[in-house]
């Protein structure tokens, strides 16, 4: 009973987990523009991060080793560097659009300016990090996140021409008035916020932080075959509700008001409440997440000790990487940058960086010098190496896409 | 290349067997060294190596920003090692701090040292911080999981 409570838990937060600031508003944008013809994209992105998850779990399990200490041991420590530094910036410039989030969403609570929030939301970041338990961090956030579901009681509601989407998703088709390059700009925004590297980072790293052995390997891999199809379903439902309500009145999702107002229209006051309630919490939750994540990478490089699962003072330049990176990325939200802006532009780097990220674990998961017979199964190894194809294709295009269509204009 | 774990006889006794044969890229280079007590204590950033008749063999671990430097190489990493040497260790030999290749006690996804990781002072950086920063804040000593 004990046992399935605990698959059940797994499951629920990482239905919860996996929605964040950039799945929210490129979702939502998308819906908005695109209606549902590129929820292909979603879809292909999550079966990736379900694939590279489950194998970073495994890798972590079996060798007790996080994702950065085995990047620099396959690439060496001057490839490993250029690595740490691009993704650092990457899972760094998440961390400020997470930020960025939260504090948005508590101004559509409160109406008190984003900006007054900013702080204060660094500051509650930094007492989670600092006092707060791994293990309840990890699941506090991830329920609440659940209050996300009110997107799909809403496009429920709003009684949609089910045929019709479903025909939109299964034959995607370009709205008449978009460019292609902006379409596939979009493309791997959404593939960006699906499989944003900081996930991986998280996952294999919070496996080592709860002591994961090799039987504990089912259990996550249900968390992440279950968890993370499902909190792409609730991705679907935000571009659902946008695309029923948004896209025949021509709005643009520039705030992160706009991503709940189809749920205000269907659904009213109590779940325009409960959207805001889980836009906090998937925020504040994937705050916690990437700046965790900063610091996992800049200590796995180097071999410091790290995690929550010791104490602060014996993890020391852990804790100071985590509090730099807090203040940095509080500086640059006070910036007055746009954070919706900010999300476009940290899921598009998301995609380019990808291939960092996932390349490594693919070559250590098929390690048997690491893996023993854990290593990778023929099918897995398949599907994997057609992945990889796609997330250098996506991010080899992401740049050149983004000049030529000025960010998705 | 490869190098034999110590010459025969000078092993750790009865841990290994003596001259096991590594590939120093493989299995020692950039590999997380773990204490006894299962705590994190460094990467391997470069190796000390001695001659005898049958070949190269490893004697040491060597640690921190001075072993890692030369391996990065270029203006970067000379750059990263005088820093380390100005800031961490003034007046100090500009030797890397090294571990003892007898302390090792398995070569596998990690390489165990049979000495707990506040005996070796090996991290100037990490008690410098601990000392200054993360020492006085408050709750720094709670309990981990």
């Amino acid at each position: 009973m004990k046992r399935l409570l605990a698959v059940a838990l797994g499951i629920l937060t990482a239905i919860g987990g996996f929605v964040d600031i950039g799945d929210l508003v490129t979702n939502a944008l998308v819906g908005a523009r695109f209606g549902l013809s590129l929820a292909w994209a979603t879809l292909v992105g999550v079966v990736g991060i379900c694939l590279y998850a489950e194998m970073s779990g495994r890798v972590a399990a079996v060798t007790g080793r996080g994702t950065f200490d085995l990047v620099r041991e396959r690439l060496g420590p001057r490839a490993g560097l250029a690595n740490l530094v691009a993704s650092f910036l990457v899972t760094a410039l998440t961390f400020g659009a997470e930020i960025g989030g939260v504090a948005l969403a508590l101004q559509l609570a409160s109406d008190v300016n984003y900006l007054l929030w900013v702080p204060m939301v660094g500051l509650a970041l930094w007492l989670v990090l600092w006092r707060v338990k791994f293990s309840v961090l990890e699941n506090v956030f991830g329920l609440l996140g659940l209050a996300l579901v009110v997107f799909g009681v809403a496009v429920w509601m709003l009684h949609p021409p089910w045929g019709d989407l479903a025909h939109q998703v299964v034959a995607p088709h370009k709205p008449a008035g978009e460019g292609l390059p902006t379409y596939f700009y979009y493309a791997i925004a959404l593939f960006g916020a699906a499989m944003t590297p900081y996930e991986v980072f998280f996952f294999s790293s919070g496996a080592v932080e709860e002591h994961w052995s090799a039987k504990d390997i089912p259990i996550a891999r249900v968390n992440v075959l279950l968890g993370f199809p499902l909190g792409g379903l609730l991705s679907l439902s935000i571009a659902a509700s946008a695309a029923l309500v948004l896209l025949p009145a021509n709005v643009t999702v520039d705030s992160l008001g706009q991503v709940g107002l189809p749920v205000a229209i269907a659904a009213g006051k109590l779940a325009l409440a409960a959207t805001i309630l889980g836009f906090v919490a998937a925020t504040f939750g994937a705050a916690l997440e990437t700046g965790l994540s900063a610091g996992y990478t800049v200590a796995q490089y180097f071999g410091w000790q790290w995690g929550k699962y010791v104490r602060p003072r014996q993890a020391a330049r852990f804790h100071l990487v985590l509090l730099l990176t807090l203040i940095a990325a509080v500086a640059v939200v006070l910036t007055t940058i746009n954070p919706v802006t900010l999300t476009e532009y940290s899921v598009v780097f998301s995609a380019i960086a990808l291939p960092l990220t996932y390349l490594p674990i693919l070559v250590v998961a098929n390690d048997p010098d690491y893996m023993g017979d854990r290593v990778n199964s023929r099918w897995v190894n398949a599907l994997a190496s057609v992945f990889l194809v796609v997330i250098v294709v996506a991010s080899v295009a992401a740049i050149p896409l983004m000049i030529a269509t000025k960010a998705g204009q | 290349m490869s190098a034999r774990r110590g010459p025969a006889g000078r092993g750790p006794a009865g841990r290994e067997p003596a001259g096991r044969e590594l590939f120093v890229h493989l299995h020692l280079l950039d590999r997380q060294v773990v204490d006894v007590d299962g705590r994190l204590v460094c990467k391997v950033d470069d190796l000390e190596l001695a001659m005898d008749e049958r070949g190269p063999y490893v004697t040491a671990i060597l640690v921190g920003p001075r072993a890692l430097g030369p391996r990065l190489g270029g203006r970067l990493g000379r750059w990263w090692a005088a820093i380390a040497t100005r800031l961490l260790d003034p007046g100090r030999d500009p030797a890397p701090r090294r571990i003892d290749f007898a302390q090792v006690t398995d070569i596998g996804s990690a390489i165990k040292i049979a000495r707990r990781t506040d005996e070796l002072d090996i991290a100037p950086l990490e008690a410098w911080v601990d000392r200054h920063v993360i020492g006085r804040i408050p709750g720094s000593t709670h309990e981990g999981e």
